[in-house]
């Protein structure tokens, strides 16, 4: 023991390298853990009112879309998406149509997300994406009584 | 341009001061926007996807409805921020959201719910924010699949 301590250098500094590879291992990691971060967006809508005016208003063009409990989506009742399809690209294609229509005649366009009861909140939030890509902010979201 | 590199007589050393520096930078960095996004996520709500939304803006004024969705019962579970509520107390959690608005017209309802919650009960949600006079609603979703 006495010989181990006789031995010992008399500068037992700082060390640079195991510090450099430990910044670096903490470093990878918290890149790695960046890819994988997930970032919470969020789809503004407006809920349904009433507005007292005194002048005259012009009533915009309504369409309501269905979500049933199932999972179809339907454009003013005419079916338009099966459960399965998240992407919904028919319903796109027709709301940017209605949109460049309504631009054009220089109306309002509203949109009723109208879903059933039982419809699952992700079904409705497939439908307000696609209205969102299709850059629709007319939207509100209103659930119906199952019959 | 010529001075910057001369000067010294041998090989130039590799310095390990700056690289450090830079190092430490980079882990902050990192550290930061890793943090910062892991910690809104509550584990017990599996979010939707909305990839084509906007951006969660935190700084505006919002009371931030809570839905998890319980398979085995088939209920939902509300919490306004981390508080639990009783969905049947709709006069209370109507004036609590009505006091947490306050005259701030921009005041919005966020919805963070389950992916699995039926629609009725995210109605029950925006009932009580119309009670409050909030018509604004935002509802959250992950800008990705899990």
């Amino acid at each position: 023991m006495r010989q181990a301590k006789q031995e010992a250098p008399a500068d037992a500094g700082f060390q640079i390298a195991p510090m450099i590879d430990v910044v670096f291992v903490i470093m990878l990691f918290f890149m790695v853990m960046a890819g994988a971060v997930k970032v919470e967006h969020e789809l503004k809508t407006t809920l349904p009112g009433n507005a007292e005016t005194a002048q005259e208003t012009e009533l915009p063009d309504e369409v309501t879309i269905g979500v049933s409990e199932t999972g179809e989506v339907s454009l003013n009742d005419d079916p338009l998406g099966a459960p399965q399809d998240k992407v919904l690209e028919g319903l796109y294609s027709q709301m940017v149509q209605m949109r460049k229509a309504a631009e054009q005649a220089k109306t309002k366009m509203l949109i009723t997300v109208q879903a059933e009861e039982a419809a699952r909140y992700e079904r409705v939030m497939n439908v307000l994406d696609v209205l969102a890509r299709a850059e629709i902010t007319n939207v509100t979201f209103a659930v119906s009584e199952t019959e | 341009m010529a001075g910057g590199g001369g000067g010294g007589d041998g090989e130039p050393e590799f310095q390990v001061a700056p690289m450090i520096d830079v190092l430490l930078v980079l882990l902050i960095f990192f550290m930061s926007i890793t943090s910062s996004q892991v910690l809104k996520v509550d584990k017990n709500i599996s979010l939707p996807v909305a990839s084509h939304g906007v951006k969660r803006d935190d700084k505006a004024a919002a009371g931030l409805i809570n839905i998890s969705w319980d398979t085995t019962t088939g209920q939902a579970k509300y919490k306004l921020d981390d508080r639990e509520l009783d969905p049947n107390d709709k006069d209370g959690i109507s004036k609590e959201l009505e006091r947490r608005k306050g005259g701030n017209e921009k005041f919005r309802l966020l919805i963070r719910a389950d992916r699995n919650c039926h629609a009725k009960y995210i109605s029950k949600a925006l009932e009580w924010g119309a009670e409050a006079g909030i018509d604004n609603i935002a509802f959250s979703g992950l800008n990705r699949e899990e």
